[in-house]
């Protein structure tokens, strides 16, 4: 795309020129420290900065403030339990987070839901992953200094926790997921009341299509700034919304093999190839609209049956090893997960995404403008329990 | 599902303009055969679930090189990287009752898939996007000197994933610029995922066990609480 | 405020600013967890509107605001800024603990690097429980926070008397202060322990769900 390549060229000239101002005012580095309360992070990040006037030379991400010692706790728990606790690593689409770990389970127990409970899975799968980008989409204005998209953000979910609530009992943190199948048969009406909210969610999109997107603020701060290409991408793990935006075509719900029910939809990856800022936030609105999409494909391809195969109560998963990732709302999350045929597991290594994500930024932040950072920040999409674990 | 050839077939890996074909056997077994004109003998293990998925451990010296080949073979995605501590742990994992009398505590060192020699292991997982085939790689840390080659240069990644492994199990990578702890304040003393490193919390206050059923307040007396204790088989 | 430091508040007087205070609180949102996206969702979204009840969200600074609602889990790396943070903020200052994390570490009991509550820094007047507790149970225990507030007696508090109506019923019933509030027996030199104990007079918190109300 020329206006790409136009616009990195006079990025890199203005780079040139600030360079050259600042050697002849000489002035000193300064160390500007983002974090680790800000409004902007989304959570408890900090990002040392070292400044030569506007630009930065040198951004290194001091993670490790929410480290609340996930995989030390897994070993003392039962499977069930653990269950409970890893809901809390992606907090906003936490359903999301136990699918990868049952299914590790159901692996090494080489059993496998019934069709009912993986549709129902799915569904609430999608449902969260647009709760997610959701509040994401919301954020980013507010990163950029607009504030109202994060209201209508936080209204707009409402009506996706008031689902989740309706079908698990908790608005997040539902701690649905068993192994073997599901906890609960989904409440009279809930298959509507679906329906209805994932139209709003498409309202939703189309709000923030005129409203962020659309804007020309927004396009010249996002346009040309954080390019990643794919092979750098690649070597850092990159997955997920910025792994695609650079043009790397995978996903994980069609390019393996695992109990959900993606191939019962009709649906598309989106692609960029340009590895900006604007693309990854582009790609995260297509894939909500797509989510919404799927969701009311699958609503009506619910097949009857049971939502649990016959499993013992005191669940002990034979020895083994076992490891599943699947595409979460921010990337690649995946269980490795080691039994030693105990009620617990002995060794649970949590892939997260975002901590794949968060490693590019010392690389990405060389040379950009203050302001830049933040959005940078804001496009790779991070959250923090799903960095520090 | 097709039966696991154990001889190398003229079935080797697809062309990697297939990604629609589903990868079979021939595609994991291709994999190692690739790896072992590259590294030779420093495979020491295999495993391969069919059409699911890959272990391969290699020796220790040839971790590094390792690397390398698979990256050049296409698996140029990095996932992840860690370690393993397969020491059971002295204090049990809080599934049994603390009123029973304490059991004698398993010490016995029983590594997972593909074997081992040692309590600690490196693992690291590289997927190859346009296959779909994922590899998981294993290889032992020796006792006496718990230091492994870095990948950091190899894959830019495994930077923060080698500092990490490094905070929570001491082993130590050669070659790595910048070791220091990810997570941990600097002044943190342990290293926390060894497993003969205490939750302080559960000594001070042992988890109750597994409780069957909780008895209602006014059936204590009458009715002895059904107590399913976690035995480790 | 020179009638505070000399003497009494003529009541409606402190009643007339305790409510105006309670009505016009300014909260700074220490959101670290999940348990910030439902102080978020309290505080921002349409439906369980906190600025209903006079409670103003953003602060620009902690020196500007008036409690901070402390959400999430407490790391050990994240303690120190918890500390700061609440050194920062000018009195009167109350503080409400949302959240098991924050509470007392909640399904992080047993880690290696989590406070165990945050109160083990700061002393808080509200305790939220729930994981997350839901926006309304937040509401509730803000509204609880104002009823504190309007029956506080701030001439009191400045001078580090018991200046709550639970403190001072406990302390008549100890025998120490008379119906309107003068201590019986006047030191004539306030001893050091004394002059401590005044200065860490603490409320007795609230916990949303059970626990004293006055």
């Amino acid at each position: 795309m020329t206006l790409t390549d136009r616009q990195q060229l006079s990025y890199i000239a203005s780079q040139a020129a600030d360079a050259r101002l600042n050697v002849e005012l000489e002035t000193e580095g300064m160390t500007l420290n983002i974090g680790p309360q800000h409004p902007a992070t989304h959570g408890t990040l900090r990002i040392i900065c070292r400044l030569d006037g506007e630009q930065v030379v040198w951004a290194e991400p001091v993670a490790g403030y929410m480290h609340r010692g996930y995989e030390k706790l897994t070993e003392v728990r039962t499977f069930p339990q653990v269950t409970t606790l890893v809901n809390r690593i992606d907090w906003l689409g936490s359903f999301a987070n136990e699918v990868p770990f049952i299914l590790a389970a159901e692996k090494l127990m080489e059993i496998e839901a019934p069709p009912r409970a993986q549709v129902i899975r799915t569904i609430l799968f999608e449902l969260s992953r647009i709760a997610n980008v959701s509040l994401f989409l919301g954020d980013l204005g507010v990163q950029m200094g607009a504030i109202t998209p994060v209201f209508l953000a936080f209204r707009d979910r409402e009506y996706i926790l008031n689902l989740i609530e309706g079908a698990t009992g908790g608005r997040f943190h539902p701690n649905f997921d068993r192994i073997g199948g599901l906890k609960d048969d989904l409440p009279k009406g809930w298959i509507e009341e679906t329906r209805g909210a994932v139209k709003k969610l498409e309202q939703f999109c189309d709000t923030i299509d005129d409203l962020l997107f659309g804007n020309e603020i927004f396009q010249s701060r996002m346009r040309g700034i954080g390019i990643i290409p794919a092979d750098i991408a690649k070597d850092y793990g990159l997955s997920g919304a910025n792994a695609r935006a650079s043009g790397i075509d995978w996903d994980l719900r069609r390019d393996q093999d695992i109990p959900l029910s993606y191939d019962l939809a009709d649906w598309k990856v989106w692609t960029h190839p340009d590895g900006d800022s604007w693309a990854r936030c582009w790609i995260r609105l297509q894939e909500t609209r797509e989510s919404c999409k799927i969701v009311t494909q699958l609503l009506d391809q619910i097949p009857a049956g049971p939502v649990m195969t016959k499993v013992p109560r005191i669940i002990k998963v034979p020895e083994g090893e076992a490891w599943v990732s699947t595409e979460n709302p921010l990337g690649e999350m995946g269980y490795y997960v080691v039994s030693k045929g105990g009620l617990g597991p002995f060794r649970v290594k949590i892939r997260s995404a975002s901590f794949n994500n968060i490693s590019i930024v010392p690389w990405a932040l060389k040379g950009v403008y203050v302001p830049d950072v933040i959005t940078i920040l804001a496009s790779l999409y991070f959250i923090l329990g799903d960095i520090d674990r | 599902m097709a039966p696991l050839s154990d001889d190398t077939t003229t079935q080797d890996a697809p062309g990697a303009d297939a990604p629609a074909a589903l990868p079979g056997d021939g595609l994991r077994e291709g994999i190692i055969d690739n790896l072992r004109s590259h590294i030779g003998d420093a495979i020491v293990d295999t495993k391969i679930t069919p059409n699911d998925d890959l272990w391969i451990r290699v020796s220790t010296e040839a971790w590094l090189s390792t690397g390398q080949a698979l990256k050049d073979a296409g698996f140029t995605y990095f996932c992840f990287l860690s370690g393993l501590d397969w020491m059971p742990s002295p204090y049990g994992t809080s599934e049994e009752d603390p009123d029973d009398e304490p059991k004698e505590p398993d010490t016995e060192i029983v590594q997972g898939y593909t074997g081992g020699e040692t309590r600690f292991q490196v693992f690291a997982r590289l997927t190859d996007l346009n296959r779909h085939v994922g590899v998981t790689i294993k290889a032992d840390v020796p006792d006496d000197r718990l230091v492994m080659e870095s990948w950091s240069h190899l894959f830019a990644g495994a930077n923060w994933h080698e500092r990490e492994c490094h905070e929570m199990y001491g082993i130590g990578f050669d070659n790595h610029p910048d070791l220091r702890n990810m997570y941990l304040p600097g002044d943190f003393e342990g290293y926390p995922l060894r497993k003969d490193f205490p939750l302080l919390a559960r000594m001070v206050k042992p988890w109750p066990g597994i409780v069957d059923v909780e008895p209602m307040p006014a059936e204590d007396e009458a009715e002895a609480p059904v107590d399913e204790k976690g035995d480790e088989s | 405020m020179g009638l505070v430091d000399k003497g009494r508040l003529p009541a409606p007087l402190t009643k007339l600013f305790n409510m105006s205070r309670s009505y016009s609180l300014w909260v700074y949102q220490w959101g670290l967890a999940c348990c910030a996206i439902e102080m978020g969702a309290a505080f921002g979204s349409p439906r369980y509107d906190v600025m209903r009840l006079g409670v103003i969200p953003l602060p620009a600074s902690p020196r500007q605001a008036d409690f901070v609602c402390v959400s999430g889990t407490v790391t050990d790396k994240m303690a120190p800024a918890v500390k700061r943070l609440w050194e920062q903020m000018p009195e009167p200052k109350y503080a409400i603990s949302m959240g098991s994390c924050a509470n007392c570490g909640g399904p992080y009991w047993d880690s290696y690097s989590v406070t165990k509550g945050v109160d083990q820094i700061i002393p808080i007047d509200v305790y939220v429980p729930g994981c997350p507790p839901r926006p309304e149970a937040l509401l509730e225990g803000i509204v609880l926070l104002q009823q504190r507030i309007k029956n506080e007696d701030m001439a009191a508090k400045w001078r580090g008397d018991e200046f709550t109506t639970l403190q001072r019923t406990r302390a008549m019933e100890a025998g120490e202060v008379d119906r309107d509030g003068e201590l019986i027996n006047e030191p004539t030199d306030p001893t050091p322990e004394m002059a401590q104990a005044a200065d860490s007079v603490q409320p007795e918190p609230i916990v949303v769900g059970g626990g004293p109300i006055e």
